[in-house]
Parts: C-alpha cells; sequence; structure tokens
C-alpha cells in the first residue's frame, strides 16, 4: 500500500470534514475531551492528514516536550502502518515528518505573539513557513484565552494559514454547555469555531462526536464514529 | 568478608557537563573520611579533585575515565562510579549505570535540565536505575531550585519533589530546611563538617509547611500507613516518610530532589543520608543473566554469597598497577587466589590480586561477595564479559554499544611511535568498545573510529602523553554505510585455468535488504549443487565483500544474501574458488540492488538565549539538519534538530561566532539514514578519484 492510504482512516475523512481545509475560507477547528481521553492523538491524526497531502503543519505543544510529542507521531504512524503495511514506510515516515515541526512552551510562556513572531521569522529565514497550525494544551480558562483566539485567527487570514486547530479540556463537574452542546470551558467561545469535535466515554469505548460543523461540511452535527482505546484510531465496523 | 546486602550501595554519579558531579564527589570522600583535604577540579594547588586521576582530565576540568570509588557512611558500604558527563564518553555512563543499583542525577541549580541530563535520563530510564536528584551550585546567581524540579517533572518527565528547601539562595545560601524532619540544617566548619540542627526560621515556616504538605500528597500513595495517618490525621513520623519516599523511589515512581552547594560545602551529608535511605541495596533491584544453557533464558540472580559465583567485567583499566578489570559480583563469592571462568572464551583464570578502588589508590582485599564492586588484577578480558567459577553458564546481559561514527587516520611520527601507538591501541580498544582501530590495507594507514570528535582527540592526547607516541593526525572522516535497496538475483561463475591446478565455482542466488541487523546468510541450496563442504566458503567470500562497498569504499550493511542454486567441478572446485565466486556474485548482485550510501546522522540539541534562535536554527538549516523542534524556557530555547555528522564538523565555532558564545551544542548518534542524491555523486567520484590515484 502508499502514502495515501495512511489517510483513508483518519477522523477528519471519515467524519467528512476533510474537504473543509480546502474550501474558500480559512477554518477553526476544537477537539474535546476530559483529560486523558486522547484529545492529543486525535489532533496528531489530524496534523497527520494535512501532513500526508503535502501541507506543512506546525505542531505548538504548551506544557509538552518536542520528544513526548514525536513520540505521538511516532506511534501514530507505526499503528496505522500495522494496519495498512506501507510500503517503504521508512522512506514515507522520512517525507512525512519533513512537513512538520515541532514547537512547545510552558504553560505560562505562551502568548500568541510570541507564536506569531516565531513563526514569522521561520517563515522569513525560508525554514518553515506553516500552512496548517494545531495548538495542543492551550489554556481555555484563562481570561484572555477568546483575544488570543481572536489574534490567532487574524494572523491566519494574514498568513495563509488552511486551518488551525485546538484541543481543550473538559471537566465532568463543570456542566456548562453552549447551544451547540459544546462544554466548558469552551462555551462561551464556540462562535470562534467551525468545527467542534468531543471524545466521550460510551459503551465501554470512545466514541468522536461531531458537536458542531460549518456549512461546507458534508456530516450533520451530532454524527459519531468510534475509537479503539488501545491506539486512539478509528474502530473497523 | 560477608557483609550485610541492606548496608551496600552501589550508585552512579551522573550529569550535564559541568554540573559539579566531580566536586561533589569530592566532598563525598571528604566527608566519609576517605580523603583529608579538599582539591578543587581546576584548582590552584595543582593536586585536582580525586575522582579526576587522569592528568588530562584535571587538566580540562572535565572527567573522562569513570573511576570507582569507596566510602563508608553511618555504617554503610557505598561504592561510586564517577560517570563522564560529555556525550561522546556515554559509553562509560551506559556501562556504570548497568552495574548500579542507583544514581544520583546532579543538575546545575542554574542551567537546570541540560540536553545531557536529558540522554542521562533516558539512559538510567533503559537500565531502571532508581534516582535521586541533587540541584547543586544553589550559590550561583540565578539558581532557582524550584524551576529546576519543575524541569525534571516536565522535561524528564520525572515524578519530582524537593525534599528541602533552600535558606536563603546564591550569595545568601545558608542551609537547607530538611521536609522530612521539618528542621533546619546549617553546616559549620571550614568545610562545612559541623551540622547545626535547629528550628525552621520563621519567616520560612509557612513556605516550609505548605510543601511539606506537597510532598506528603505526593508521597502518600506510596504507603498505606501514611496515607491512612494522614486521612485520619492522626501523627506522621519521619519513619513513615522515609518509608514512603523509599518505596516509590525503588518503583521509579518518585524521585526526590535534594539542594545544595558542594563547592560552598553546604548540604552534601543529607544528600549521603539520602543515599542510604532512598537508594536500593542490590537486594531491592532484580538483575537479570542469561542462562546459556537454555537459549539464553532470563533468570534473576541470586545476590547470596553461598551461591555459585556470577560477575561481570564492566571496564578495564591498564594503568601504573598493570592491567586491571573492575567488576561488579551479582552473587558468590570470590576469593583471593581463586580461579574464574570466562564464559564468552571458555578460559579459565587465575584471581591472583583483588583490590578495592579508591580512585587511583586501593586497598588489597582477600575476598568479595554478593554485590560488591572490585578490581581483579592480571585478568585478561574484554569489558562486558562474565565470569563464573564454572557452576554455571551464563552470562549477564549484553550492553548496549553504540556503532562508531567518526574515524580519522593516524600517523606515526617513527618507530618508536609506532610500537607506542600499537600498545596504546591495543589497551584503548579493549577499555572502551566505541573505541575502534584497524589498518587500511590499500592506504597502510591506521585508522581509528569512535563516537565524536572529542572522543578521538582524547585518545590521542593520551597516546602522547601516556605513551609519548608522537602521531601525526589526518582530518576527521565521516563513517559511512553502504546498503542495498532492492532484492536483486545474482549468478557468478568463477572460473581459472592457468596451468596447474584450476578454480572453479557458480554460485547463484539473491541479495536482499535486510531490515535489522548488519548481514544475514541463508543456504537454500537442494540438491547438492554447491557441496556442503563449500557452503561457508561462499559465506565467507560474501562476508569479505561486505568490508568495502563498491560506491565510496565502506562498509556494507543491512544485506540478506541467500544462494539457492551453482555448480562445482570435482577437481578443480575448492574453498578459495567458492569464496572468489561468492565474492563475484556479490558485486554482480550488489550493482543490481541499487546501492545507498548511508551517512550518521546525529540527534542535536542547541540550548541559547531565545533571541538567537533564528540564527541558530537558520546555522542548522544550511547544514542540511532537518529542525524537530523547539522548546521556549524563559528566556532560553532549546532547538532540536537531526544533522548529518558530516556537516557537524567546525559547528561550535560558527555557533559561538552566531550567539556571542552564549549558545551550547550537545549531539549524539541517531541513525544512519541514505545521503541526498548530490552528496552521494559527490562520494562516489572522490572515491573513484582516490582508486585512480593509486
Amino acid at each position: 500500500m502508499g502514502k495515501e492510504d495512511l489517510v483513508s482512516n483518519n477522523p477528519l475523512r471519515a467524519l467528512g470534514l476533510e474537504k473543509e481545509d480546502v474550501a474558500d475560507g480559512r477554518r477553526v477547528g476544537l477537539i474535546m475531551a476530559r483529560a486523558g481521553l486522547g484529545k492529543t492523538a486525535i489532533l496528531v491524526q489530524i496534523a497527520m492528514d494535512s501532513m500526508l497531502r503535502d501541507n506543512k503543519v506546525l505542531h505548538v505543544a504548551i506544557g509538552e516536550g518536542v520528544d513526548k510529542t514525536r513520540t505521538w507521531y511516532d506511534d501514530i504512524l507505526g499503528l496505522m502502518n500495522q494496519e495498512k503495511k506501507i510500503e517503504n514506510f521508512q522512506q514515507v515516515v522520512e517525507d512525512v515528518m519533513k512537513n512538520r515541526m515541532i514547537m512547545t512552551f510552558k504553560e505560562n510562556s505562551f502568548d500568541a505573539a510570541k507564536l506569531e513572531e516565531r513563526m514569522e521569522d521561520l517563515a522569513q529565514q525560508g525554514i518553515f513557513k506553516a500552512d496548517c497550525l494545531v495548538v495542543d494544551g492551550f489554556d481555555f480558562t484563562d481570561a484572555n484565552s477568546a483575544a488570543a483566539i481572536d489574534e490567532l485567527k487574524g494572523f491566519m487570514e494574514k498568513n495563509a494559514l488552511k486551518m488551525i486547530w485546538f484541543s481543550a479540556v473538559s471537566h465532568r463537574d463543570d456542566e456548562r454547555v453552549s447551544v451547540n452542546g459544546v462544554p466548558a470551558p469552551c462555551h462561551e467561545v464556540d462562535g470562534a469555531f467551525d468545527t467542534v469535535l468531543l471524545i466521550s466515554p460510551e459503551d465501554n469505548g470512545l466514541k468522536l462526536k461531531t458537536l458542531k460543523c460549518s456549512a461546507a461540511c458534508a456530516v450533520d452535527a451530532g454524527k459519531s464514529l468510534s475509537l479503539d482505546p488501545a491506539t486512539m484510531l478509528i474502530k473497523k465496523a | 568478608m560477608s557483609v550485610d546486602l541492606s548496608n551496600v550501595r552501589n550508585i552512579g554519579i551522573s550529569a550535564h557537563i559541568d554540573s559539579g558531579k566531580t566536586t561533589l564527589t569530592e566532598r563525598i570522600l571528604f566527608y566519609t573520611d576517605r580523603i583529608h583535604a579538599i582539591h578543587d577540579v581546576r584548582g590552584k594547588d595543582g593536586v585536582g579533585a580525586k575522582m579526576d586521576s587522569m592528568e588530562l582530565e584535571r587538566e580540562r576540568g572535565i572527567t573522562i575515565q569513570s573511576a570507582a570509588t569507596y566510602c563508608t557512611w553511618k555504617g554503610n558500604n557505598i561504592n561510586i562510579i564517577d560517570t563522564p558527563g560529555h556525550v561522546d564518553f556515554t559509553v562509560e555512563v551506559e556501562r556504570a549505570l548497568r552495574v548500579l543499583d542507583g544514581a544520583v542525577l546532579i543538575l546545575c541549580s542554574v542551567g537546570g535540565v541540560q540536553s545531557q541530563s536529558i540522554t542521562v535520563n533516558r539512559q538510567m530510564d533503559r537500565y531502571n536505575v532508581p534516582r535521586i536528584s541533587f540541584i547543586n551550585k544553589c550559590d550561583r546567581t540565578g539558581a532557582n531550585p524550584e524551576r529546576v524540579t519543575g524541569q525534571l517533572q516536565d522535561k524528564l518527565g520525572l515524578n519530582a519533589h524537593m525534599l528541602q528547601l533552600p535558606i536563603g539562595l546564591e550569595s545568601e545560601l545558608e542551609g537547607v530546611i530538611d521536609l522530612v524532619t521539618m528542621k533546619a540544617m546549617y553546616f559549620d566548619g571550614d568545610n562545612g563538617e559541623t551540622i547545626r540542627e535547629e528550628e525552621i526560621p520563621a519567616d520560612l515556616q509557612d513556605a516550609a509547611d505548605e510543601k511539606r504538605e506537597e510532598l506528603l500528597d505526593a508521597v502518600s500513595m506510596f504507603s498505606d500507613e501514611l496515607m491512612e495517618a494522614m486521612l485520619e490525621e492522626t501523627e506522621i513520623s519521619t519513619e513513615m516518610v522515609k518509608e514512603a519516599v523509599r518505596a516509590g523511589t525503588l518503583a521509579l515512581d518518585f524521585s526526590p530532589v535534594f539542594i545544595g552547594s558542594a563547592y560552598k560545602n553546604k548540604a552534601v551529608q543529607p544528600l549521603l543520608d539520602a543515599v542510604e535511605y532512598y537508594l536500593p541495596c542490590p537486594t531491592d533491584v532484580e538483575n537479570l543473566g542469561l542462562d546459556l544453557e537454555k537459549d539464553e533464558e532470563e533468570f534473576p540472580v541470586s545476590n547470596d554469597d553461598e551461591d555459585p559465583l556470577i560477575m561481570l567485567a564492566f571496564k578495564l583499566e591498564d594503568g601504573r598497577y598493570g592491567q586491571l578489570t573492575y567488576v561488579r559480583t551479582y552473587q558468590g563469592t570470590l576469593n583471593k587466589g581463586a580461579t574464574v571462568y570466562n564464559t564468552r572464551t571458555g578460559k579459565k583464570v587465575k584471581v591472583g590480586r583483588l583490590v578495592r578502588m579508591h580512585s587511583d589508590e586501593m586497598e588489597e582485599i582477600d575476598s568479595c561477595g554478593a554485590g560488591d564492586i572490585v578490581a581483579l588484577f592480571g585478568v585478561d578480558c574484554a569489558s562486558g564479559d562474565t565470569f563464573t567459577d564454572g557452576k554455571l553458564t551464563c552470562s549477564m546481559s549484553s550492553m548496549h554499544i553504540p556503532e562508531p561514527v567518526i574515524s580519522l587516520a593516524v600517523l606515526p611520527a617513527d618507530n618508536k611511535a609506532q610500537i607506542n601507538m600499537s600498545k596504546a591501541l591495543n589497551r584503548f580498544t579493549k577499555e572502551d568498545p566505541t573505541f575502534k582501530t584497524f589498518v587500511d590495507h590499500e592506504t597502510g594507514e591506521t585508522i581509528i573510529s569512535g563516537m565524536g570528535e572529542l572522543h578521538l582527540e582524547v585518545y590521542i592526547e593520551r597516546m602522547k602523553r601516556e605513551y609519548s607516541a608522537e602521531v601525526q593526525v589526518g582530518a576527521p572522516q565521516v563513517a559511512y554505510r553502504e546498503t542495498i535497496s532492492t532484492r536483486a538475483e545474482f549468478n557468478y561463475t568463477h572460473k581459472k585455468q592457468t596451468g596447474g591446478s584450476g578454480q572453479f565455482g557458480r554460485v547463484a542466488g539473491y541479495m536482499e535488504p535486510l531490515e535489522e541487523g548488519e548481514y544475514e546468510f541463508e543456504d537454500k541450496i537442494v540438491g547438492g549443487s554447491i557441496p556442503r563442504e563449500f557452503i561457508s566458503s561462499c559465506d565467507k567470500g560474501f562476508t569479505k565483500s561486505l568490508l568495502k562497498g563498491t560506491l565510496c569504499g565502506s562498509p556494507v550493511t543491512g544485506v540478506r544474501c541467500v544462494i539457492n542454486d551453482g555448480a562445482f567441478h570435482a577437481v578443480d572446485s575448492s574453498d578459495v574458488a567458492f569464496q572468489l565466486a561468492a565474492v563475484g556474485a556479490f558485486k554482480e548482485g550488489y550493482m543490481k540492488a541499487k546501492p545507498a550510501i548511508m551517512e550518521p546522522i546525529m540527534k542535536v540539541a542547541v540550548e541559547g538565549p531565545s533571541e538567537f534562535q533564528g540564527s541558530v536554527m537558520g546555522s542548522i538549516n544550511q547544514r542540511r539538519g532537518m529542525i524537530i523542534g523547539t522548546t521556549e524556557e524563559g528566556n532560553y530555547t532549546v532547538v532540536d534538530a537531526e544533522v548529518p555528522l558530516s556537516e557537524m564538523f567546525g559547528y561550535s565555532t560558527t555557533l559561538r561566532s552566531l550567539t556571542q558564545g552564549k549558545a551550547e551544542f550537545t549531539m549524539e548518534f541517531s541513525s544512519f539514514k541514505p545521503v541526498p542524491k548530490s552528496v552521494s555523486e559527490e562520494l562516489v567520484k572522490k572515491y573513484q578519484d582516490e582508486k585512480k590515484e593509486k
């Protein structure tokens, strides 16, 4: 099997959301779950889908190290390869990883302006010009989070980024939700996102649900997928 | 000499360059009465620290070889291996970790967790070594042990918690608060040898209470007794806390953090107490041997003095006392004069003298028991060999030894230098498995190879100083490899009839890339088209061909050769004929199998002020490097990248000028990867030109 087979089982495609980043506008997505349910794994699969289609992805990990973040990619690619048995796998990995850069920040040292400065620096030097951005570990409980998202959306327009995906932690004991069913702490900023996905434990397994998706999206909100809790890949029917 | 093993600690001291581990060891030896005066690493008194026994180490202020030492603290026997900090010497660190039961990770209170700390920590993980951390240099400007503890959690993923709080910091450092006993400790006297215990200063009481709560929360899960006491709000004894910390540490689920300043003689003794309380004794850890009679089945060693002897040679040294072999005994007792068997070579050796090493001095002993680390005299073996008393056929698990990545030619100045150089190389290769040497038969040059520029530089210096071998050194060369990318068939006949007995052999089959390992040979001959006695000749012929690939003359790896047909002649076929036929077959198949040149790729970490991040990344990009990621750490940024070794020569100078000397980098071998086409063409052309010149 070839490289293209690696993306066939990607959550974005399985949910019919992959059209989002090729549509006219720029898209902002959010993946939510309680702590430890596998947000990063899904975020990495979304990033990988983009990388496999030759987009450059900047993975921003807040509060996580470079090595650990890198391991997510290695593990998920390894698992995908176990399923698909890709020809010349090592070469595929090499090629795909050229499309990724990881930038890590301490929880308290991240700010959108600093990220933009770094990204501009990388682009100007011709080192890495990101097409997509994934931000893992962004603090939505911070009072300034809405302003930071707006700032990043402005940056996205200016620099022609195709998409930004965020992850956010929801809490079992916080029952606040938006009209779209987006849980706290993102319930008040759900307007900022075109797509919102939620991982929730159900029937002794994990479900990936679409809480919200844009007009360009081919699926109805509410569509869900089963995830294999051991690998966080989509379960085969 | 049977000792209670619960009173034995075999520990290693590991850290990033210049974190002060040799200084710390010097203080430990002083407080345990092994030495009677303290000398600094780069001391003005010219004596140098005790553990830096090599002249070169004292001069450069870095530890090159690890020396083993022994001391006694409050009735406990502590064997300490002082390990080198530079990444080029990590085989020393790895060997030390293989034989030690616990380790102390030293960190600088300003520099914090640096790239080498990450490497060392990874090695400790590999060998399941419980560890405690010591944040040293708390007297330095900018000292921040809390930040460093945070880094231990974030960067190393350790469940690290401070067991002490500093009383003052930087130049104001006075002592520490012990969060287990809730006492303040001060270190008086000229060398901090007198410990004064007092009540916690009033202004620090709240902070101490808060930190103790955090500590108890973190360790309570390792002790039901402590958990109950906390829930029921009954009295929590010191012993209860110590037991919980110990249990968590041994299970590798908790890592206690201590603070101090070795240079200023502050809080070294509590660290020694911690070694006793929290690090394992030999019976606390499970060491596995491999039963060679049962297909290397793993079995736990017993740690019992009465059982048959098993010991591992983990370090060789050929010093002024003759050949010394450092061994760790895993079970049984070794007596002076006993005969032991090397399970690798099957040879038996008599142990003439048995000594306990104290850096470059030694104590004669008559016997040693399970868990001990001692040195033997006059035992010929290689590093990593296992010895038994002949009752067992086993081996301790093999050690992870990386392949050399850099080589250079050495040319002796005269005949005398030639003889001395041979002696030196013979010794170095025995001592250090990552250091290799061979003679290039085409050029007649002696080539040495190792893990980095500094690694080889140090051996050249040692050749000059210790063996008076004056040598000229060529430019460093990258150790390229060749490999094949696809399966290819071969069918080659070697025929020679030029008078006398002729030569005839035909070898047919295929070669294919091998995912793991260097070379595999498979015989699929049916019907005797190649007689049995010549099968091994084919293997030999292929093995010979692997030594030098045809692209750039580098060794060929990752090849599986399968023979499935052939032909022979009743008179003219011979071992040589089939070897030559296999060489021809290899050549034929190799060119069809899309050969490629592989180069060593180094994992590089550059650490420096964030303002230089752009220039650092630019410099890596220019060197065909792939930037993996960046880590923002306050005003500092670490750039992680993978860069071909061939592009890293002279990088330290570039980096210095780019960053006004404010950034530093470390690198270690990561993997071999194919070189880009342009580089490959250049290497092939260079090799062809060199061949023409000869």
